[in-house]
């Protein structure tokens, strides 16, 4: 045994990482109590009356101080001027952390980027010959798709987010594996989206075109 | 190089002599020459499992006899491969196994040339199954989601963690131990390895770095008997992490083992349950432990007070 418990700082206590967020917090706080209570099977008869109640006061303090963003800062400083812990340095990384895809806060972020990455994109289509030049041909192939998305440099998962089409068929429409490609219903709809998604002006013929090109057509 | 798997725990019923020929079972199918040893002095019953149910050889006559070794009471069981020595006839004062009868039954499995040793050990805490525990780093913990078998594996755990302290002392050292232990804190302490422990980390420190260098290459592990469908999925993880914390013995999960009405049947049929019922839920838990921790055996330890 290293350390006793009473001698763990509160992250040690609640098991979680310096940079965790508050959900993670909670989790391991009701993770905690479910080891900790009196009436768990996990720590039953492993301590005595005394000891669990001084674990379990300590949990909460842990707890409190922790899920509470002013108390927190308050106590990384301690710590840090107790020198257990650098913690300089790990919290400047809070930031860079992924965001869960369904907070609200991003989810605005995310529409206004959409937008004005959605008059970036338009910009690019009419500069660039390359595009302009596939498009005004009058067959449209998978690979054609596949070459004016990497010249504007969208990724395929970002088309994958927006639309919501499984990676896998977006896969087989870019490199045209006719065999593999859903209905023709769903191919057209798909085909659309993705177009859409592109910024991609007429959406509407230009599906109708790629449809046209497929090989089962002739 | 042979592996040594004591199986202990605490609580009579948690299914010891169940997982010990399972795995054996197991081990020999795999074609590992396996052993079963029963080590449950006193109460021996490993036999009727592995389907030997008139032993004509047995432990006692190695205890009993000074010419014959270990590999002379062997018997051979109806599986090929699987191997067993039995406690079926052991004499009615064995369960007191004296100090130098248990030394020599400790020297002679170490010299056991077998892929594969299992001891299926007794309940309690004697001397006897706690040194036998101790005859390898590899000792697996059984117990069932229930409050009174896991008070006795804590148990079991502890007086295995302070048995293991004893040996690193002499008895007048152990003494003076017990006095300081009782300054620091109250009278019931010492039934607390871990308060015991934080004693010798400060006035013994070169015994607490030998112990805890002793203690962290061991590999125990534990395994949940008996599960049923409605008990709660993390208690093993958050067994082997409060005994982490709480005691620094490392202990690392295993696996569940189902809850299946079929064992009974089995046991009552004194049939082997993984060849009468090879497609249970239990028969698939006890597969999955076997190829895990076949796998992830660690080395072998040297018994260092023989």
């Amino acid at each position: 045994m290293d350390k006793k418990f009473s001698e763990m700082n509160y992250y040690e206590m609640l098991d979680v990482p310096l940079e965790a967020t508050a959900a993670q917090i909670r989790a391991a706080y009701n993770n905690a109590l479910q080891m900790y209570q009196a009436d768990s099977l996990v720590s039953y008869s492993f301590f005595s009356q005394e000891e669990r109640r001084e674990i379990l006061s300590l949990l909460d303090r842990a707890y409190a101080t922790l899920i509470n963003e002013h108390e927190r800062e308050k106590y990384n400083a301690e710590l840090a001027r107790s020198g257990t812990l650098d913690v300089s340095g790990k919290s400047a990384q809070v930031k860079k952390e992924p965001v869960n895809l369904f907070d609200l806060s991003r989810q605005r972020d995310f529409f206004a980027a959409r937008k004005t990455g959605n008059a970036d994109l338009r910009k690019k289509i009419e500069q660039s010959q390359r595009i302009q030049e596939i498009i005004s041909r009058s067959v449209l192939t998978g690979a054609d798709l596949k070459d004016i998305r990497t010249e504007l440099g969208v990724a395929v998962e970002k088309i994958n987010q927006e639309t919501k089409i499984r990676m896998d068929y977006l896969r087989f429409i870019e490199e045209d594996k006719i065999e593999r490609l859903p209905a023709p219903v769903f191919l057209k709809g798909f085909v659309k989206a993705y177009l859409k998604s592109l910024c991609l002006e007429p959406a509407d013929e230009l599906a109708a075109r790629y449809m046209n090109s497929l090989p089962g057509k002739n | 190089m042979t592996h040594i798997w004591p199986i202990g725990g605490g609580k009579g019923g948690s299914g010891k002599s169940f997982l010990a020929s399972s795995l054996g079972h197991l081990l020999a199918k795999s074609g590992k020459r396996t052993l079963l040893i029963d080590l449950d002095l006193g109460a021996a019953n490993l036999h009727t499992l592995v389907g030997v149910p008139y032993p004509e050889k047995c432990f006692s006559d190695f205890i009993a006899k000074k010419n014959l070794t270990l590999e002379d009471v062997k018997l051979a069981t109806p599986c090929p491969n699987l191997f067993l020595i039995s406690g079926a006839n052991d004499t009615l004062d064995i369960a007191n196994l004296p100090y130098e009868k248990k030394l020599k039954t400790l020297k002679a499995i170490n010299k056991l040339d077998y892929d594969y040793i299992l001891l299926d050990l007794g309940a309690g805490t004697s001397f006897n199954t706690l040194d036998f525990f101790l005859a390898s780093r590899n000792g697996i913990f059984i117990t069932t989601p229930e409050p009174t078998s896991i008070e006795n594996v804590y148990r079991l755990m502890r007086a295995i963690y302070f048995r293991k302290i004893k040996h690193y002392f002499s008895a007048v050292h152990f003494r003076d131990l017990e006095q300081k232990v009782k300054q620091h804190f109250d009278e019931i302490s010492f039934s607390k390895p871990e308060r015991i422990i934080t004693v010798i980390k400060k006035d013994f420190p070169e015994k607490y770095e030998q112990i805890k260098k002793d203690l962290d290459a061991f590999c125990f592990r534990l395994i949940i008997n008996q599960m049923h469908k409605q008990d709660n999925i993390a208690l093993g993880p958050q067994i082997c992490k409060i005994v982490k914390t709480h005691m620094g013995m490392p202990v690392e999960f295993a696996g569940y083992i189902a809850y299946d009405e079929h064992v009974h049947d089995a046991v009552c049929q004194r049939v082997s349950f993984l060849e009468r019922y090879p497609h249970t839920r239990a028969a698939n838990d006890l597969r999955e432990l076997g190829k895990k921790m076949s796998s992830s055996s660690g080395e072998q330890l040297s018994l260092n007070y023989l």
